[in-house]
């Protein structure tokens, strides 16, 4: 394994917030692109401060915040005021020495700015660019405000999940973009592939509600070919019966499992004591079954309510059974099989501490290892190493600062106090209110990151 | 005809089902050439649909016409030694072997990475699978439903006194999918910079927890254990599917939706839209942490308007006020959608057996490389012929192979 990634030597300006640009970039970052980020005086990522970990808005919470730490991750990190001609000035220098710049502003506001791809490419021709937007950018909806919880239904995929017989359901989080983040980091290096061959650079245009569209590709061509809606069914399928999710022992917990024909679906019966359910003609078949699911559901009930929810996953593995437990935000930190595979990092991060973050390229290689090489930036924490990088001296570098054109502190409009309150109740009364499982006072014990600080912010 | 960004790439593809094909379709309508091998039965999708007048047809799965557009079919049994004779002299000339087989097969068919690395130091062997080809799992079997459950994602999506819910429309076979295409475009920009091949390992259920918005992060961070309540985003409410006259909405006032300490004299758009001004200075308008334990009393605050205007109206305006409700169409909506219309997002293509489809074009635009159906899903080994000769197959050969069974 050596230390080469295919990146090294591209480098990323990064003008994307929140959740589906960061989640670009930071996968081009951990493929080996250095990778510049912006964040401006008067307007830092919102998510700095939407989870203020172990905080109440005093000091400096922006570098708390676990929601941008985990999507950050191995990016540099300058803050320039772009409302002024000094600090567009040296943004157009960095793009004229980079490769890619990636957005995530409403539709027109780089144009606005005289940062449209047609500007940018003035400065640097054969740059790629690519624009994350709700619903992209030019058609009668381009405009509409989009938030990461609308788009999701926005794109289909809602009408298609809930119970049976229910309204449509929103996953429990802004599907569309990490998805989008994904599909954006596959649409640069497909125009890298490009340009690699040809010299040309181009304009990546991603809406993230179409990005989702084909996830419900099959209901699309359903009514296209029966003039039907694919109906809410809950976690059953067209294509396997039985399936579903099943409770087992414990306070809310849960395993899936799924019978994709009757050798599996034997195979399951025998393994849960009852090879008899194989032969039953209730069940023999997958037309009965699908015709008796919801008695069988109670038979299998039976059976995993009496077990732990790996030992249902491992119990039917062994027998070639479709089975999974239902894990929570804390058991993917401590599966096995993720561990094994390095779903996480520990990344030692200013001033929070060792803390588990999560890799956002879920593909792993031989030739080359994708873990962060660095934390997240501290606010503008580049500033001046970038400056130099492209000639910046001394004196002028002082005069930006004393222009206030970079800076290291916000200036927020709010204090930050205000903001950690108007946004979150204390912990305590989610638990009470049934959002919040639980809180483990000991979790650093319990991940194994314990008594191991960074050293703080100075 | 414009240039396409991948024509130089070359993929063998023995993938079967979503994720491994809809990562090869991403490569083909960008212009790479992929050849789908199939199993002489076929891939198992064209036994899952949907099909018209839900009459099985292996050439008008909905499924898989949607996922194999612009590549050629090539029907060979790989699991026999013929057969992967025939597989290898393909891969002598190809970038990219795509596979959705478990390692033990592969193994048993003298396909694994560490065999044809030896022969092929060059090829990309991008592999993708429900639980990955390492780790304690790595032999399990699996769907999107064991990658959903495995993410974090499906424990907090539904209600709480329900069973956890996963989203519809085999999601976790899309991400691996996903996952799978940015691993191998990843893997040929490392041959390119730095030489070599490589084994692309992708494990659906690591593509679905890589999607976790912040499940792990607030154990992580906190040591909070977050669960499902109604798919809800912890920070704030409302920002959810709520009914309407005609169907649902998202409600989602965003950042200026509600009055603020900072503007708490000026009437909040949310007063503005439920056309109630008196509700600007009501306790459960003030509070965001509030709404969130006490969503029920401002369901019933919004309620009389909800129920008595349809989804057109509420977004338009909502999005008036600059609020970013959204709309939650159905396959049918989507279909006609005038903005899905004006972006060419879908384009007819025509197929010999099941008519002319609306396909979607693409997941992005490109400005000099378009992505786009170059032609429909092919028959089944409609290739054959032409695909074995060019590997120098006289005709005599492929007779005896097809009887065989091997093609």
């Amino acid at each position: 394994m050596s230390d080469q990634r295919p990146l090294d030597g591209v480098r990323v300006i990064d003008l994307t917030h929140v959740f589906a640009g960061p989640t670009c970039t930071r996968i081009l970052a951990d493929l080996g692109a250095d990778v510049i980020r912006f964040e401006a005086p008067m307007r830092i990522d919102v998510t700095r401060n939407l989870i203020i970990t172990d905080n109440d808005g005093d000091g400096e919470p922006w570098h708390y915040a676990s929601y941008f730490i985990i999507r950050n991750a191995n990016k540099r990190e300058m803050m320039l005021d772009m409302s002024k001609p000094e600090g567009i000035d040296v943004f157009k220098k960095l793009v004229a020495g980079s490769d890619v710049v990636a957005e995530s502003f409403t539709p027109r506001v780089m144009e606005h700015w005289g940062l449209g791809y047609r500007d940018l490419a003035q400065v640097k021709p054969d740059l790629i660019m690519i624009s994350l937007s709700g619903y992209g950018q030019y058609g009668p909806n381009r405009d509409m405000g989009a938030y990461g919880m609308g788009l999701e239904p926005a794109s289909g995929l809602s009408s298609i999940t809930g119970y049976a017989g229910g309204p449509p359901v929103r996953s429990g989080l802004s599907f569309t973009d990490p998805y989008s983040g994904f599909i954006g980091a596959g649409a640069v290096l497909t125009a890298l592939h490009y340009r690699r061959r040809t010299g040309k650079g181009q304009y990546i245009d991603l809406s993230e509600q179409e990005a989702a569209i084909p996830i419900v590709g099959a209901a699309l061509i359903e009514q296209q070919m029966n003039g039907e809606n694919t109906p809410r069914r809950g976690n059953r399928s067209d294509w396997s019966a039985p399936q579903g999710c099943y409770p087992c022992a414990g306070a809310d917990r849960w395993a899936v499992i799924s019978c994709g024909n009757d050798a599996e679906f034997a195979a399951m019966a025998r393994t849960m004591g009852h090879g008899e359910w194989a032969s039953d003609e209730r069940y023999a078949t997958v037309l009965a079954r699908f015709e008796h699911h919801d008695e069988l559901d109670a038979a299998i009930s039976q059976w995993t309510s009496q077990r732990d929810m790996y030992d249902v996953m491992h119990a039917l593995q062994a027998a070639g059974v479709k089975a999974a437990a239902v894990l929570d935000g804390s058991d993917v930190l401590r599966d096995p099989h993720f561990a094994a595979r390095k779903r996480f990092d520990v990344i030692d991060q200013e001033p929070v501490g060792r803390r588990p973050v999560q890799r956002h390229l879920a593909a792993r290689f031989t030739r080359f290892e994708t873990a962060p090489r660095r934390p997240s930036p501290l606010l503008g924490e580049h500033n001046e190493e970038v400056l130099r990088e492209i000639g910046y001296n001394d004196e002028q570098i002082a005069q930006l600062a004393a222009d206030g054109i970079i800076d290291t502190k916000p200036r927020l409009p709010v204090p930050g106090q205000l903001i950690a309150m108007a946004l979150k109740l204390p912990y305590e009364r989610y638990v009470e209110a049934g959002i919040l499982q639980r809180i483990d006072a000991d979790y650093r014990e319990q991940l194994g990151i314990a008594g191991a600080d960074a050293t703080p912010a100075p | 005809m414009p240039e396409r960004a991948l024509t130089d790439v070359r993929v063998v593809d023995i993938s079967e089902g979503i994720a491994g094909p809809y990562a090869t379709k991403l490569l083909a309508d960008a212009g790479a050439s992929v050849t789908k091998v199939e199993p002489p039965g076929g891939d198992f999708a064209r036994r899952l649909g949907p099909f018209p007048g839900h009459t099985p047809d292996p050439e008008r799965s909905g499924l898989f016409l949607l996922l194999n557009t612009s590549k050629r079919s090539v029907t060979l049994d790989v699991s026999v030694a013929s057969g992967q004779v025939v597989l290898k002299k393909m891969l002598a000339n190809a970038d990219v072997f795509v596979t959705s087989e478990r390692p033990s097969t592969l193994r048993a068919w003298g396909l694994s990475y560490d065999g044809l690395r030896m022969e092929f130091p060059e090829l990309v062997f991008a592999q993708v699978t429900p639980f990955g080809a390492t780790g304690p799992y790595a032999e399990y079997a699996g769907n999107s439903l064991t990658a959903m459950a495995m993410s974090s994602i499906m424990y907090n999506t539904g209600e709480p006194e329900r069973e956890p819910l996963s989203t519809g429309g085999e999601p976790g076979a899309y991400l691996g999918g996903v996952q799978l295409w940015a691993g191998i475009l990843a893997a040929l920009a490392n041959r390119a910079r730095n030489g070599g091949g490589d084994h692309v390992d992708v494990a659906m259920c690591d593509a679905a927890a890589a999607a976790d918005e912040y499940n792990a992060a607030m154990y992580a961070f906190q040591g909070a254990v977050r669960r499902r309540y109604y798919s809800r985003h912890i920070f704030g409410y409302p920002q959810d599917i709520v009914e309407c006259a005609d169907g649902h909405v998202v409600m989602i006032p965003g950042a200026g939706g509600f009055p603020t300490p900072l503007n708490k004299d000026t009437i909040s758009p949310m007063a503005l839209l439920l056309e109630d001004v008196d509700l600007n200075a009501h306790p459960l308008f003030m509070s965001p942490g509030e709404r969130m334990i006490r969503w029920r009393e401002f369901d019933e605050l919004a309620r009389p308007y909800l129920s008595t205007h349809g989804a057109d109206e509420i977004v338009q305006t909502a999005q008036a006020l600059r609020m970013p409700f959204a709309y939650v169409p159905y396959a049918s909506d989507l279909l006609d959608d005038a903005h899905l219309a004006e972006r060419e997002f879908f384009a007819g293509v025509e197929h010999p057996h099941a008519g002319t489809l609306k396909l979607p074009v693409a997941p992005f635009k490109m400005s000099e490389t378009p992505l786009a159906p170059l032609s429909a899903a092919p028959a089944l080994g409609e290739a054959n012929a032409e695909v074995l000769s060019q590997l120098g197959y006289s005709q005599d050969e492929l007779g005896v192979l097809s009887d065989r069974g091997v093609i």
